[in-house]
């Protein structure tokens, strides 16, 4: 993917930077406001991550100018640990997603995989398939090799998440986000309690698991 | 009436009605003294009259018989200006031989006498005040004077005097009742505003009038008692937060290079998982920082301008419906109690992480088998109670200080900041946050005020 960091924080920068390209990605680096929509208008971007905190212009006024030039391209904004206010300015500014300072590399990664495909696909669809599942979202019904699995409302939230993503890792502050709603990190096992039970009915009468967990990563659907 | 009984309760309004019964004393004994000299006075006046009288006729019987006494009473009792003097006379054997009395006592000096047959006023008998002599003869005269005159006006002075004490006493103690109502309202104000400042709201100050009195120079005191309060815990917040903003810096780049050290290929299984276990407890530092500028930033109060009216019920039930699994795998019972439709004032992202945080402190610090209910009822409350250990009460308005934890969970995980968070969060909604006991276990409740539940509708 190419990928446009626009960062002040050098030693940000530079995590974020060594992260991506690690994982094969192009990186071109922007350190203020002004560089950073330079860029834009010369460049055609996958994925954009840009800091809510720049100098010359800030992220809000660099993402709305970008959004007003027509420019689509998916945007993961970058909030300091105190700004609480930052996540609420940057998705009414047109962010597709927010990430916490400091964040892992794979959540990063995990998110702008998650953004490319749901640009990529944005019908509505009432009918979603994987592998030998399928999730009929009118009728609120899943089956499993044609089989009815009986699910309670929150495992099917869950499932019907894991399903959108594909067989891509989905990170628990994802699943917390997307699912519940949940803007913050609760102290229970939330995410676990959950997904067990959703285990426990969807492998029920099947020998292969269909959720995968991926130790410090998060879960993916097996194909 | 509360106000009344506390009024009587106030050590001033005692002194004002002691003060008002000591005038009262004074009063009457300066009353009793100036009526029994009136009296004197008066009863004098109408024994000399008497006396002139009885000397008058008494004078005659020196100088000549028994008869022209006898005669004298009774021209003086046929004189067109009777004027109530009653006479009597008798002889040696008691006969009566003169005056306009019927019967009389034999006896030397003074006396009084009630005379029941008066023809104007048939029911009131005429008091007569005299006196009598027995002459050597063995015969009697007594002069009396109608004493209507004197008995009344006794009674008029002590009337005048017991209705004079009776407006005394009103006026002192209404006098009283105002002193004591003026000192009991600023000694309440400065008890009120104490109460504020305990119950968390430090900007609050005592009202001063700006007349320097005693109460004022208090007051003023108090003000600055509390205000170097409020500068000395505003800095030792600022300390805390600037601490945490310091190293967040830091310790993000120390994050940062750990993870990327993970990444490193080669890595033997022990550096792995001891590049784990510093990754994770740097997160931890992180998280425990930010959850501290979370709440400075909170208590900054510029969350306000993010409030919407939204449906308290629909968060509640949301709740319930992500937590019944999670507590019944803790080995807990989640119950909820909904009303539905009820709504509020605020930040739903905020009161959605505050209701977690009640709820998952209730799974967390009790033992399996607790039950917990989850309530939120008309008009804007929320509660969230146990019936686990609970909190002793010592220790349940300390427990939403920051890094403030009981004993028996500080080896549990957490950084003792939740409830701090939870305090924060109703405190920018003005709402009524209240640890109790549950009678066994805890009681969270979260009272929004009127005025917010009233712009719900």
């Amino acid at each position: 993917m190419n990928i446009l960091v626009v960062e002040d924080d050098r030693s940000t920068m530079e995590h974020i930077c060594s992260g991506l390209s690690d994982k094969g990605h192009t990186v071109a680096a922007a350190t203020d406001g002004e560089a950073g929509l330079g860029l834009t208008m010369s460049e055609v971007f996958d994925v954009i991550v840009m800091d809510r905190m720049l100098p010359h212009m800030d992220g809000v006024c660099l993402l709305k100018t970008i959004r007003k030039a027509g420019n689509r391209t998916p945007v993961i904004f970058l909030t300091a640990i105190d700004g609480l206010d930052d996540r609420v300015e940057g998705l009414d500014a047109g962010a597709d997603d927010y990430l916490v300072k400091p964040f892992a590399i794979v959540e990063l990664l995990s998110r702008m995989n998650a953004l490319v495909r749901r640009s990529a696909s944005t019908e509505l669809r009432t009918k979603l398939r994987h592998g030998t599942i399928e999730m009929d979202l009118l009728k609120r019904e899943v089956r499993r090799e044609g089989k009815l699995v009986e699910l309670h409302p929150q495992e099917f939230k869950l499932l019907e998440y894991l399903m959108r993503n594909e067989g891509r890792p989905v990170t628990k502050s994802m699943l917390l986000e997307h699912v519940w709603g949940f803007n913050f990190d609760p102290k229970t096992t939330v995410v676990e309690t959950h997904l067990s039970r959703l285990r426990a009915k969807i492998d029920l009468d099947f020998k292969k698991p269909l959720i995968k967990t991926h130790r410090g990563l998060g879960y993916s659907l097996v194909s | 009436m509360l106000a009344n009984r506390r009024l009587f309760n106030t050590v001033s309004f005692k002194l004002a009605l002691l003060c008002a019964l000591q005038f009262l004393i004074v009063l009457c004994v300066l009353m009793t003294i100036n009526y029994v000299v009136t009296q004197r006075a008066l009863e004098e006046q109408l024994q000399s009259r008497v006396h002139d009288d009885f000397l008058d006729v008494t004078q005659l019987a020196k100088e000549q018989d028994q008869d022209s006494i006898n005669r004298e009473i009774s021209e003086r009792i046929s004189e067109p200006f009777f004027n109530g003097v009653y006479f009597f006379a008798s002889d040696s054997t008691g006969q009566k031989v003169a005056g306009n009395l019927d019967e009389v006592e034999r006896k030397n000096g003074w006396q009084t006498l009630s005379l029941d047959a008066d023809p104007s006023a048939p029911s009131e008998a005429v008091p007569i005040r005299g006196e009598g002599q027995i002459f050597p003869d063995q015969s009697f005269v007594f002069v009396g004077k109608d004493a209507r005159q004197l008995i009344m006006t006794e009674r008029t002075l002590i009337f005048s005097y017991l209705g004079s004490a009776l407006i005394a006493g009103f006026l002192a103690l209404t006098a009283g009742f105002l002193l004591s109502r003026g000192l009991v309202r600023k000694i309440d104000d400065i008890s009120t505003t104490s109460q504020a400042i305990i119950d968390g709201n430090l900007t609050k100050r005592i009202p001063v009038n700006g007349t320097n009195d005693e109460i004022d120079r208090l007051s003023v005191n108090l003000n600055r008692l509390f205000q170097n309060n409020q500068k000395l815990l505003d800095s030792l917040k600022q300390v805390t937060v600037a601490i945490a903003h310091d190293l967040r810096t830091p310790l993000t780049r120390v994050r940062n290079t750990l993870e990327k050290l993970r990444h490193q290929p080669r890595l033997s299984h022990t550096h792995k998982s001891q590049l784990d276990a510093a990754l994770s407890e740097s997160e931890q530092l992180l998280q425990t920082f930010g959850a501290l500028m979370r709440i400075a930033q909170i208590e900054a109060g510029t969350r306000r301008q993010g409030f919407t009216r939204f449906n308290l019920s629909n968060m509640g039930l949301r709740i319930f419906a992500i937590y019944q699994a999670v507590a019944e795998d803790a080995g807990k019972i989640l119950e909820a109690e909904i009303t539905p439709e009820v709504f509020c004032e605020g930040d739903p992202d905020l009161l959605l992480q505050l209701c977690v945080n009640l709820v998952e402190n209730a799974i967390k610090h009790t033992p399996s088998g607790t039950t917990i209910r989850l309530k939120v009822v008309a008009p804007c409350q929320l509660e969230v109670s146990d019936d686990g250990p609970g909190i002793p009460d010592t220790e349940l308005g300390r427990v939403t200080e920051r890094f403030y934890r009981l004993d028996r969970s500080r080896s549990a995980p957490g950084n003792g900041l939740g409830l701090a968070l939870v305090a924060a969060i109703a405190q920018i909604h003005e709402a009524d946050f209240r640890l109790s006991d549950n009678e066994p276990g805890l009681r969270a409740r979260l009272i929004f005020s009127q005025s917010a539940g009233s712009m719900s509708g």
